[in-house]
């Protein structure tokens, strides 16, 4: 399996390169295109469970859901390409057993089945700023796709860095994380437009978005005819 | 007419320079600017039964511009509503090609058909939302995407596309649309549906789709009181 991508940093297109009895699974939202000889079984859950994933979907920001379909080719020289809704880059990150990766949930794309994506960090909601994260951990070997709404930057971490947590795309488990307020106060926090932050301690790889996908839907949004609930 | 593509892949926008006489049409809102020895006109082209026709088909507006010089040199950019590239297309005569109705910008050449009831028609009817347009030549069309343009070549193995990511393909390929797996489109029409291709031609696939975003923003959007 290899995974190309083109068209960084605006508008960027996975391909992934699958021989013979090769699969990927991946957001359902997400295919854009395969060449015929691939099967293609949908709504193919993690191992964490249906019900898990169902409140994971309503959890996602945006509405992404987090609905799975696997890749399998019939033959080599297959392909299937990804991409996600907004606009931006995609980055690949080979996973290698015992160095788990945190991923925020709608940063997450595709990854081959010697991945295992674990769903146990329970969502976090901030009562007050309405934000709402949670994390994939992803273990195992093998490639892990992610996407970021504008381009994406790595940066390797030793010590502490404070994030806005719209701003997270993934680290590595080597790096220890705390939720917390951006100011002393919450409404100071509140009134800062920071919502909440991450605070980031250890030694490891850190990937941040250069753009916030709940500021630019709150932006948005505000301006659309109002929906029927 | 001579023309370039600027700033492609991202932000293209098509710059073209015409000459006394030479005539450009283009779907109405794409011009960005011009020269001022080019002269607008605005009609409903086919008529209006046909401008009719092409809207309700189509999708695209039910008004067009021509652009006319009056003079050498004279300078036209056009861009497409989304963010994205742009391309031309140059067709000789008779040939055909099939094009998504929102990503036309703009063609040339007197001779150029602009149809949307072509034979298969009917099946892309089933994907509400999604209608293609056949380009007959001689001239050029210009066409844009939300986002890059992905040129694939079908081999007789055949290829499938989301509906949503198609803005292109040549003629002489077999094409078929089915329902795809998936939770896709829980809001918007026109998700969740698969075009197979087979034979022997070229698909240009956009890497992102309208419906995409639409589905992204619609949850920011409040939500309306109930009354009783």
């Amino acid at each position: 399996m290899q995974i190309e991508i083109q068209y960084n940093p605006a508008h960027s297109l996975a391909t992934v390169h699958l021989d013979a009895g090769e699969a990927i699974r991946a957001e359902a939202s997400a295919m854009v295109s395969m060449t015929r000889g691939i099967d293609v079984q949908t709504n193919a859950g993690h191992s964490a469970g249906g019900g898990i994933l169902g409140g994971l979907r309503r959890a996602v920001v945006g509405g992404e859901s987090f609905f799975q379909n696997l890749y399998t080719a019939r033959s080599n020289g297959a392909h299937v390409t990804l991409a996600p809704r907004l606009c931006g880059s995609m980055v690949v990150h080979e996973l290698d057993p015992g160095v788990d990766l945190l991923i925020q949930g709608s940063s997450y794309v595709a990854a081959p089945e010697s991945v295992h994506i674990d769903t146990k960090f329970q969502g976090f909601k901030a009562f007050l700023s309405g934000e709402s994260l949670f994390f994939l951990k992803a273990s195992g070997r093998g490639p892990v796709l992610m996407n970021a709404f504008g381009a994406v930057e790595m940066r390797e971490l030793d010590g502490e860095s404070i994030l806005d947590t719209g701003h997270l795309v993934a680290f590595t488990a080597g790096i220890e994380y705390t939720i917390g307020k951006a100011s002393q106060g919450w409404i100071a926090s509140y009134l800062s437009g920071e919502g909440l932050v991450l605070r980031l301690r250890g030694r490891g790889k850190l990937w941040i978005q250069r753009r916030n996908p709940s500021e630019f839907g709150r932006t948005v949004g505000s301006m659309l005819p109002a929906r029927e609930g | 007419m001579k023309y370039d593509i600027l700033d492609s892949p991202d932000f293209a926008m098509l710059q073209l320079v015409l000459d006394a006489g030479e005539v450009v049409v283009a779907e109405s809102g794409a011009m960005v600017a011009k020269d001022s020895q080019i002269q607008i006109s605005t009609s409903m082209r086919g008529g209006l039964l046909g401008a009719a026709k092409r809207k309700l088909l189509g999708g695209e507006s039910l008004f067009q511009n021509t652009f006319t010089s009056q003079s050498a040199g004279q300078r036209l950019f056009l861009a497409a509503a989304a963010e994205g590239d742009l391309k031309a297309r140059q067709l000789a005569a008779g040939e055909s090609f099939f094009l998504q109705s929102g990503a036309y910008v703009a063609h040339s050449g007197a001779e150029l058909v602009i149809d949307t009831k072509f034979g298969g028609l009917k099946s892309f009817f089933s994907g509400v939302g999604f209608f293609m347009l056949r380009i007959q030549g001689p001239g050029t069309v210009f066409y844009g995407s939300y986002g890059a343009l992905h040129e694939v070549d079908v081999g007789p193995e055949g290829y499938t596309v989301d509906t949503a990511h198609i803005v292109a393909f040549t003629e002489h390929l077999d094409y078929s649309v089915r329902a795809f797996g998936g939770f896709k489109g829980l809001f918007f029409s026109g998700e969740g549906l698969v075009c197979d291709f087979s034979g022997s031609g070229k698909v240009w696939v956009q890497t992102r789709n309208a419906a995409g975003l639409a589905a992204f923003l619609h949850p920011f959007r409040a939500v309306k009181s109930k009354r009783s």
